[in-house]
């Protein structure tokens, strides 16, 4: 370590290296709490070797990073168990550590070693580490931090697979609802990144876990009184049932006459915002061709009440689209 | 590494603060709104109490409301989250914030003396002290300095984003994006320009639009691919001059008359340089500061310093304490809750210089990104708005004549002026009235030069769609590669935004555009109306006589 400060220059290698070993002796040493100078000595050590890191993988003001020396970084950090350390640790770094360990790890996602995304292929043989980072959400010190570390994560198709597979999946709707805006906003954030990302995925999990995701979805944010919960949770919905891969799952979920219900009421809201998400899930249970009875009934029995809402059911900026969709939805319901 | 122990705290479901003693309760129901301290056009500022900390824990919330906020939810939370892991002792940072119906509400530390404006308004209209400025922009630097070290950019830096505690300490409030937000600077604009009461002018974008384009650098307009941290230094020079002149340059025009100025700014600035002489009231100031001032207005970016260098200009040695701030500025100014008091009323003098009311409901909110067309170099530094005011004088632009038009007056005669239209287009029709001539002349050089603005708006955004294209067709590659890995790059992101941020302008130059022609036909009316009037007028006293 004495040739830390000396002016040779260190490869980032060295820096990787230097970096494990300061947190291999936090590590060693975590039992043992107090101010001791020797470790806070160490911490800042840490902090310096950090930032060196994020230094060389995003360039500094003067020059641009370089591929090779990101290259030798990134495969000497997924060598050794440096990110399961990083992660482990994070906790106790101080605040601008913690984010300079952030920003390196999530630039570490990207990295390519000989056309290979090294990152994806160490956490798939470490899934464990997303549990940790899952569970920040709820530790607020750190909720923010590991919050954007996972998003960088399920970036790999395979990681978003094992979240979304993993029992994590029922937390996000209690995380999502939780008091602190930033926090829930953050779980809001990966939770509609897992949902929305990488498609195929997306579709095959909606498929397999429909009954108990929708229920969750309908009963807990769509039902929520929380203006925030609702709003992004009709907005959500909307992104998912729109897209085309989610087309057998749309069709399943606009043939129900409770989620039929759910919609209607959300067309009620108080809330501008909310009613306009909720016309355009509305939307597709009126424009589908093989309505069920019970669907065909409701929109029957609420015809002319909902006809003399979408005629006063105005937007303020002009949007043919929105006014096109307005017309085929009315011509729908009228038509019954 | 003293956070150290600190951090190590179990979490808790109150939020924490960064020294890690205090907590701030999630619910509305622990705090006690005491007053309003200030109000835009989608927030409201109160100091209140946190009931659970005792009676002396005050605090500032701001309450947004996000139903009105045009700003999309992401938006919210990129700047809450921003603002939840910045930690200097020269910016503020959110205590937490939580919802409350559709409300988000932001505590943050409450600033006794509020923002700079507020105080330049209420106390010091002719500016600060230059020792007192060297103060303020020392502090303001360091927090830059932070700021930009974690590769943020504040975009916003003025006196109303500068907010003084009763201590005398100073903090940098507002950042990066959250002039869409938070536009207004909490616990402290209460000063006119940021605080238009909602009832009068709620729908109206003038505020902002008026509170922000004096400060904006050149390449925040002209370059196509976004602003490095150095537009901010190019503001934190103009809100130099603002500390010392009480107003930043030119903002005694109307923001569309400033604008005006700004374009054909290389003319009249030149001819105001002529009459610098004769200039009577000339604020003396240290050569330092020119120096120091003009450093950051280099117009090319790369060549003004940087915020650490800056720190180490000779302007910022032997800078007086915090203290010195509250002998010399704070014992001079009212108290922020006597401010407020007028606060409302204050606000109605923005109206009548609103050109015109602004029709769009909830546009209000996006920031306007201005033309900016600013001739500054070391010669003709523009220490003295008023010059710019007598060349717009000699040049016969009719509608400033008068002395009451200057925002400080208006800002502070204006208490016990209920209809500042009225009284606005009274002005203008006097103006009018004296140089008949001009007005149509005025209106032959302003619909044409504001249609180039509209055109050169629509050439950049073509150039940035343009990009754009280009750009998509390679992310599309990129989702198909790998997962989607290159899909949100930076980059693409911020071309988003400036294409937004431009349609948004030309949509508005055009309102504008039209506007101004529809106000000018109605003074022209108005004008003959009064023509016609006087003469009947005229000739009844003059028969009355006889």
């Amino acid at each position: 370590m004495k040739g830390l400060f000396k002016s040779k220059p260190r490869t980032p290698v060295d820096v990787v290296r230097q970096t494990r070993e300061n947190l291999v002796h936090l590590d060693l040493n975590s039992g043992s709490r107090g101010g001791d100078a020797k470790r806070e000595e160490k911490m800042a050590e840490l902090g310096k070797n950090i930032r060196e890191l994020k230094s060389i993988l995003y360039g500094n003001g003067e020059s641009e990073p370089v591929t090779e020396a990101c290259v030798q970084l990134t495969q000497e950090f997924f060598r050794e168990n440096t990110l399961r350390l990083l992660i482990i640790h994070l906790p106790k770094l101080n605040l601008e550590t913690r984010k300079d360990a952030t920003q390196v790890v999530a630039n570490l996602q990207r990295q390519q070693v000989s056309s290979k995304i090294v990152a994806s292929e160490y956490l798939e043989s470490n899934k464990d580490l997303l549990d940790i980072l899952i569970s920040g959400y709820e530790n607020m010190d750190i909720a923010l931090h590991y919050g954007a570390m996972l998003r960088e994560c399920i970036r790999h198709q395979s990681i978003a697979r094992y979240v979304l597979e993993s029992e994590h999946m029922k937390k996000f709707f209690d995380y999502i609802q939780l008091p602190n805006f930033d926090i829930a906003s953050d779980a809001s954030a990966t939770f509609k990144e897992l949902l929305t990302r990488h498609k195929a995925t997306v579709a095959e999990f909606l498929t397999n876990n429909y009954d108990w995701f929708f229920e969750e979805f309908n009963t807990r944010l769509l039902s929520s009184t929380n203006y925030i919960t609702k709003r992004q949770a009709i907005k959500l919905l909307g992104d998912m049932l729109l897209d085309r891969s989610n087309a057998a799952v749309m069709v399943r979920y606009v043939s129900s006459k409770d989620n039929l219900m759910i919609l209607m009421n959300l067309l009620r809201d108080s809330s501008k915002n909310i009613q306009i998400e909720a016309f355009h899930v509305f939307k597709l249970f009126a424009a589908n061709k093989n309505k069920p009875a019970e669907v065909v009934n409701i929109l029957v029995t609420n015809r002319s009440k909902l006809l003399r809402f979408f005629a006063g059911f105005k937007i303020d900026k002009e949007d043919e689209q929105f006014e096109a969709d307005k017309e085929q939805v009315i011509k729908e319901i009228s038509a019954l | 590494m003293l956070q150290l122990l600190a951090l190590l705290r179990p979490p808790s479901a109150m939020a924490g603060d960064p020294g890690g003693e205090v907590k701030y309760p999630l619910d509305a129901e622990s705090y006690r709104l005491l007053c309003k301290i200030g109000s835009g056009v989608s927030a409201v500022v109160y100091k209140a109490v946190c009931l659970p900390l005792g009676s002396s824990a005050v605090v500032a919330i701001k309450a947004i409301d996000l139903e009105r906020s045009r700003a999309n939810l992401d938006d919210v939370w990129r700047e809450a989250k921003a603002m939840a892991l910045l930690s200097h002792r020269n910016v503020l940072r959110a205590h937490c914030s939580f919802t409350v119906g559709s409300h988000l509400w932001v505590v943050m530390p409450f600033m006794g003396a509020g923002s700079l404006h507020s105080i330049l308004s209420h106390g010091f209209p002719d500016g600060l002290p230059e020792p007192c400025v060297a103060v303020v922009l020392k502090d303001t630097l360091r927090a830059l300095c932070y700021l930009h070290e974690q590769g943020r950019i504040h975009r916003d830096i003025k006196a109303g984003n500068i907010l003084v505690d009763s201590d005398g300490s100073v903090k940098l409030a507002d950042f990066g994006v959250s002039a869409s937000i938070y536009e207004i600077g909490p616990a402290a604009s209460s000063g006119p320009i940021h605080a238009p009461p909602p009832a009068a002018l709620g729908s109206s974008c003038f505020n902002d639009l008026a509170g922000t384009p004096y400060w904006m650098a050149p390449e925040v307009i002209h370059s196509h691919v976004g602003y490095g941290i150095k537009a901010d230094i190019w503001s934190f020079g103009i809100t130099a001059l603002e500390l010392a002149h009480g107003r930043p340059p030119l903002s005694h025009l109307p923001p569309s008359k400033s604008m005006l100025m700004r374009i054909t700014s290389r003319v009249r600035l030149e001819d105001a340089e002529a009459t610098t002489s004769t200039s009577a009231k000339r604020k003396k100031f240290s050569k330092a500061f020119k120096d120091m001032v003009s450093s950051c207005l280099c117009q090319e970016p790369a060549k003004r310093p940087s915020a650490e260098k800056l720190l180490r200009h000779p302007f910022f040695r032997g800078c007086r304490s915090n203290d010195y701030l509250v002998r010399n500025v704070l014992a001079a100014v009212p108290s922020i809750e006597e401010r407020c008091k007028d606060a409302n009323l204050c606000g109605c003098a923005r109206g009548a210089r609103c050109v015109s009311p602004c029709r769009h409901a909830a546009g209000s909110v996006v920031k306007n990104r201005r033309i900016s067309g600013w001739n500054f170099n070391e010669e003709n530094l523009e220490f003295d708005p008023a010059e710019a005011g007598a060349a717009e004088k000699r040049c016969g632009l009719p509608f400033h004549e008068e002395e009451d038009d200057d925002p400080a007056d208006l800002e502070s005669n204006s208490a016990g002026d209920g209809n500042e239209d009225s009284r606005a287009t009274a002005t203008m029709t006097r103006g009018s009235h004296d140089e008949k001539a001009a007005a149509t002349g005025f209106k032959e050089v302003v619909v044409p030069q504001l249609m180039t603005i509209l055109a050169s708006l629509e050439m950049q955004r073509g150039m940035v769609m343009h990009v754009l294209e280009n750009g998509s067709c390679h992310v599309a590659d990129g989702i198909n590669g790998c997962g989607g890995m290159a899909a949100s790059n930076p980059g693409e992101e911020m071309l988003l935004g400036y294409v937004r941020q431009l349609e948004h302008r030309v949509e508005e130059l055009g309102t504008e555009v039209e506007e101004e022609v529809a106000r000018n036909a109605r003074l022209e009316k108005q004008l003959q109306e009064r023509v016609s009037a006087h003469k009947t007028d005229s000739s009844s006293q003059t028969s009355g006589s006889n």
